[in-house]
């Protein structure tokens, strides 16, 4: 074996045993793992454990009484303490639920949780605390460690030499029966691990089935090393849809637990604090870690197979976006096992998120994002070369299908606006390593200047997630419909003026950060303007379904679910320029309920519209349509069971961001112990509990629903039919080569020179080609092709 | 799946590269980089907590450095072979016949050109919304408000390092040869560019490698000495002798760091904020405007470095003959780099060293 394929394969198993490692500290740093003084035997003097300490804890009933108050009497026998001594002992008592109060000086609290003795009770061997049991239904576990000491601190030996100490563990159950509650991060890391797994376990199952009998590891990590070090943009392509797929089903457990926690008002599945860090990680991990690696997926597979270019322009700097991302995302996730993951929301706000109060995994998450913000740098300079130089031979800018359009122009959006997100990340990232003071208002900071930077950014960032899903959308409904899409031209001015325009309206996340008004009626009007060019294309897209005739395939009712969903979610965003509306909805689930119409009813269903499109072409196997359209009818039906109703909760002012709710009905108590109903603050109708329930049990089988899309493409990947090269008749490059695609898409290279590549000529051309009066003024700017001149 | 093409048509996913078949088709180097830069990050942030360094995590900084280098190494010996076979032409319009790679270098400066406009973004801000600490100084009214070294109370305001910098020509000295090296280090690339791409034939081949290697290597040398020369006026600072005859006197030029003009400086005095009246100094919160110029002056700094390491490249393969009329055009996309980072200077210099 020469030493390259050593080297390779040392570099395989090193990558593999890296993902364990990543692992391995998330299994140990769950909360009850992690280290603290009621694991680890407190700060006790002596290193012996020694059964002769035989700690004491009197005064515990079996069940306890809600919030009835226990005195409960501490104590040891054994050890070298002494009475003769000034020093014989001390303790430590930690207790899972209620709270523990001291009853005397000997005694000092850490928290609600834990007591300690004091200095005045080191020289005690009993002491008194008391207990006030919790409210609700608990099994209450108690841990003390008592110190039994010889007394000899203030000798020259070190004071804790012979001290011995031991462990005592107790639990109370509590009045009624109850199940064990299910720890968040439990469920969390396990579903994470239990779908790593699997993702694993379908990657070996595949590489069996491309050859059952080379199935050994001499054949294995070659297999393996072709994957990690491919830099063909289909296979590129292929690992950002399964790093996308992953991404998505873990927001979506996180969603799936930040839901169980809304499910009735004052649940307490979540403490604030989890619930802060759950929507922080649902947020970064949907937009940045699934949506964005699956529109590149779908990019890298389709737009240079569309445009006819035999592979990106830069296909080493191609494979250098895509593993940018799994790195980034392991830095994102930093932190949140073990209890500290970043608690500031997908926007980051500062001044908070440079305080100290952030949790240290904050760091993480902005330098994860530091790398996304660096993938996305080049996967923009990749496709904007490759869009605007590696056309085909003929193909025009207006001859493009319009998903490379959609490509093209979300990638110029997000590469003018990340830069200023990046310098933003590194500002706060310095501000929180090394001390700068970009953003820290005791030194002058201004924490406006985030919000400007990010979303200067953010703005664009929503239409590049949502403009490819239009390019979809385009393809599919042409080729559906079986015609060329309606208003050709138009939908292309329509996506380039969504472009422009998508820089000059962020100042509407910003009308309550007290802009000045003129600003805020000049946002209010370009934000107004954003409806024009898209309303532009909901009436393209409705016009080619009147040309045409339609043929309804799985693809086909995505499309046509995404201009429901769609449409309704771009109408309830129209609520949001207007400023008294805005300041109304500001921060509430309406507002939840609008960005999820236009994320998950525009970006992911034009995705998997795209994915139901395209997969025969990707893997050369047919999907099941049955099984499609099962998965459309109840993820559909579902997807608007979860959102439709946020509209009504935010009406009704139920706060975003909030680990939980009242109902006006929920008692409440004053100082005298009379209830004070009326006087809840922000206590939603009786009607929202219900709701909430009707959204969690929603999302749970929207969830489930969109198994039916795994096991459709696993299926099909075993034993799908075979697909042809043009499987529903469309009309674009990508069609005309085979299923799956050759490597190099198209072309051969030979001495220094392209052969064979594709030209329009090539294609049946789908796209009108009459030249308006603004399309001759647009080619005028650009140097003709010596084709298009003799024509 | 698609592609077991790879395997016989590229084995080697270490380079170098057979250049007939197209661009690279498997290479180690992004993963490898991106595991690199994922450590650097995530250590550098263990080491630095504010005014807190974690000494011991220092050597991990180092790894995550030393990874990303040998995932550098690795597409460089893919690219050492490279002798202009493969330069992909532009075939659509508005760029037809083009050289790809060199549009694909002017969209990435574009991109640059958002980060610098960013950066300076940031600085109009702070610069033209915190009052200036000369401006308050000269009021005077601190004096009664308590700002002063003896109540140790700090008010915020605003201290470009161009009143350091610009106080004397010794100081501005480093910054001023900076300029000149980064001009002429523009200079010389182009006469790297020149002699590189000069027809075979019209020069000696061993005279174009001489040649090629010796502006390669000054242009490495003028940006080495760009950075060297900005540690020294950052943090050690120079010792100017007594030369009589010249009319030069004796100076010690202390380092901005030295002057307390520090990122994290809250508690900032500059040597001339006495009051005549009462003797008492004045007492600045500076970390903003010391935080800008450090960090937009250092993400420049930053590009300087990464000319270097792109230099050593160069040089390295310029050195082994590695630049012939065919891919000269390299040097040209790498000049098109160096220019900007030159350029930017060009707006950085005034606008942080002397206003």
């Amino acid at each position: 074996m020469n030493k390259e394929k050593i080297a390779s394969r040392t570099l395989v198993i090193f990558v593999v045993l890296l993902m364990g490692m990543v692992a391995v500290p998330s299994a140990t740093s769950l909360p009850t793992g992690v280290a603290g003084v009621k694991d680890s035997g407190c700060n006790c003097h002596g290193a012996v454990v020694s059964d002769s300490v035989v700690p004491i804890l009197e005064g515990l009933p079996e069940t306890y009484n809600y919030s009835e108050v226990y005195t409960l009497t501490i104590g040891f026998t054994g050890g070298p303490a002494d009475p003769s001594n000034i020093n014989q002992g001390g303790f430590n008592l930690w207790v899972s639920d209620g709270e523990i109060t001291p009853s005397d000086a000997a005694v000092q609290s850490w928290n609600p949780n834990e007591v300690s003795h004091t200095d005045a009770g080191n020289d005690q061997t009993t002491w008194l605390v008391d207990w006030i049991a919790p409210s609700n239904d608990r099994n209450v576990e108690f841990i003390l460690h008592v110190n039994s000491v010889n007394g000899n601190a203030g000798s020259p030996e070190g004071g804790t030499s012979g001290d011995e100490w031991n462990r005592l563990s107790i639990q109370v159950a509590s009045p009624t029966v109850i199940l064990e509650q299910a720890n968040p991060y439990t469920v969390l890391t396990t579903l994470i691990v239990v779908s790593f797994v699997l993702l694993l376990t379908v990657l070996i199952f595949i590489f069996y089935q491309n050859n059952p009998e080379s199935f050994d590891w001499e054949n294995f990590a070659p297999w393996v090393a072709g994957w990690l070090t491919t830099t063909d943009h289909k296979r590129v392509g292929t690992l950002y849809f399964l790093a996308g797929f992953f991404f998505l089903g873990i927001g979506g457990i996180m969603a799936i637990l930040i839901r169980i926690q809304l499910m009735e008002p004052g649940n307490d599945f979540l403490t604030q604090d989890q619930y802060n860090q759950f929507f922080t990680l649902h947020g970064t991990t949907m937009i940045f870690l699934a949506a964005m690696p699956l529109i590149n997926g779908a990019a890298n597979w389709m737009v240079p197979l569309q445009i006819g270019a035999p592979d990106l322009a830069f296909p080493r700097l191609n494979a250098m976006s895509f593993w940018l991302q799994p790195v980034g995302a392991i830095l994102i996730f930093t932190g949140v096992f073990s209890g500290t993951g970043a608690d500031t929301g997908w926007t980051g706000y500062a001044p908070y998120i440079v305080s100290e109060t952030a949790h240290s995994g904050t760091t993480m998450w902005v330098a994860g994002q530091i790398l996304l913000v660096a993938s996305s740098t080049l996967t923009g300079i990749n496709f904007l070369t490759t869009i605007a130089v590696m056309r085909a031979e003929g193909m025009g800018w207006m001859q493009m299908p319009l998903f490379t359009w959609s490509i093209l122009i979300a990638n110029l959006m997000l590469f003018l606006s990340i830069p200023a997100f990046g310098v933003g990340l590194i500002q706060v990232y310095l501000d929180r390593v090394i001390g700068t003071a970009f953003y820290d208002a005791a030194s002058g900071g201004d924490p406006l200047l985030w919000s400007h930077l990010f979303w200067y950014f953010g703005h664009p960032e929503v239409y590049v997630v949502i403009v490819p899903a239009f390019g979809i959308i385009s393809e599919v409904i042409a080729t559906s419909a079986r015609r060329s899409v309606f208003g050709y031209r138009s939908m292309v001015y329509a996506m380039a003026g969504i472009g422009v325009v998508s820089f000059i309206v962020y100042g509407h996340h910003m009308f309550t950060s007290g802009m000045d008004p003129t600003l805020r009626f000049v946002t209010m009007l370009t934000t107004m303007l954003v409806a024009v060019p898209t309303g532009i294309k909901i009436f393209n897209w409705l016009m080619t379904m009147n040309g045409g005739s339609l043929v309804y395939r799985t693809h086909t009712l995505w499309a046509l679910g995404f201009l429901v969903t769609f449409t309704l979610g771009g109408i309830s965003g129209m609520f949001f320029p207007s400023m008294a509306m805005d300041l109304h909805f500001h921060e509430s689930y309406f507002v939840v309920a609008h960005f999820h119409y236009v994320l998950v009813g525009g970006t992911v269903f034009g995705l998997f519209c795209g994915v139901y499109y395209w997969f025969p072409k990707m893997s050369g196997k047919m999907l099941d349509e049955r099984l499609g359209v099962l998965h459309f009818l109840t993820a559909f039906i579902t997807y608007n069971g979860v959102f439709w109703p946020m509209h009504r909760l935010g009406v009704w002012g139920m706060a975003r961001r909030h680990h939980t709710y009242f109902i006006s009905v929920d008692e409440v108590r004053g100082v005298d112990g009379e209830v004070i109903t009326e006087a809840v603050i922000g206590a939603l109708p009786p009607e929202a509990a219900g709701w909430n329930m009707f959204i969690t049990v929603s999302a749970i089988l929207f969830f489930f629903s969109n198994f039916l899309l795994i096991i459709n493409v696993i299926v099909s990947l075993i034993r799908g039919k075979d697909a042809p090269a043009d499987p529903w008749g469309g009309w674009s490059f990508e069609w005309m080569t085979e299923s799956p695609p050759p490597t190099p898409s198209f072309g051969r290279f030979e001495h220094g020179v392209w052969h064979d590549l594709p030209t329009l000529k090539d294609a049946n051309e789908h796209i009108a080609n009459e030249p308006s009066k603004l399309g001759e003024w647009f080619n005028r700017l650009m140097v003709a092709d010596k084709e298009e001149v003799e024509n | 799946m698609s592609g077991e093409h790879d395997e016989h048509h590229h084995p080697s996913a270490w380079g170098p590269h057979h250049w007939d078949h197209g661009a690279p088709h498997n290479s180690w180097a992004p993963l490898v980089m991106s595991i690199g830069f994922g450590i650097f990050l995530f250590m550098l942030a263990n080491a630095f907590n504010k005014d807190v360094v974690d000494a011991s995590y220092i050597p991990l900084v180092m790894v995550g450095l030393l990874v990303v280098l040998f995932g550098l190494i690795i597409w460089w010996r893919q690219d050492m072979s490279f002798d202009g076979t493969y330069e992909p032409m532009s075939t659509g319009t508005p760029f037809k016949n083009i050289q790809i790679r060199k549009v694909g270098m002017w969209v990435f400066l574009m991109s640059e050109m958002m980060v610098f406009t960013s950066l300076f973004s940031t600085y109009i801000r702070y610069r033209t919304g915190i009052e200036n600490c000369q401006t308050v100084f000269e009021r005077g009214d601190w004096v009664e408000q308590g700002y002063t070294l003896e109540t140790g109370e700090a008010l915020i305001c605003f201290e470009p390092a161009s009143h350091l910098i610009a106080s004397s020509w010794w100081h501005i000295a480093p910054g001023a040869i900076n300029t000149f090296a980064l001009i002429v280090s523009s200079f010389t690339i182009v006469q790297a560019l020149r002699y590189a791409s000069k027809p075979v034939g019209e020069i000696d081949e061993n005279r174009r490698k001489k040649l090629v290697t010796r502006y390669l290597g000054s242009t490495w040398l003028l940006a080495v000495i760009f950075l060297t020369l900005k540690m020294v006026e950052w943090f050690i600072g120079f010792y100017v002798p007594e030369i009589s005859f010249l009319g030069i006197h004796e100076h010690d030029i202390k380092s901005l760091v030295a002057e307390g003009y520090m990122i994290n400086a809250d508690h900032y005095h500059h040597h001339d904020w006495v009051d005549p009246v009462t003797g008492a100094t004045m007492l600045a919160d500076i970390s903003v405007g010391a935080s800008t110029f450090y960090v937009t002056t250092g993400t420049h700094g930053v590009h300087v470095f990464g000319g270097i390491v792109g230099l050593t490249y160069m040089t390295l393969k310029a050195s082994r003959g590695g630049y012939t009329p065919k891919n000269a055009v390299s040097i040209e996309y790498f000049g098109l780099y160096w220019h900007f980072v030159d350029l930017v200077w060009v707006i950085v210099f005034p606008f942080f060293y002397l206003y």
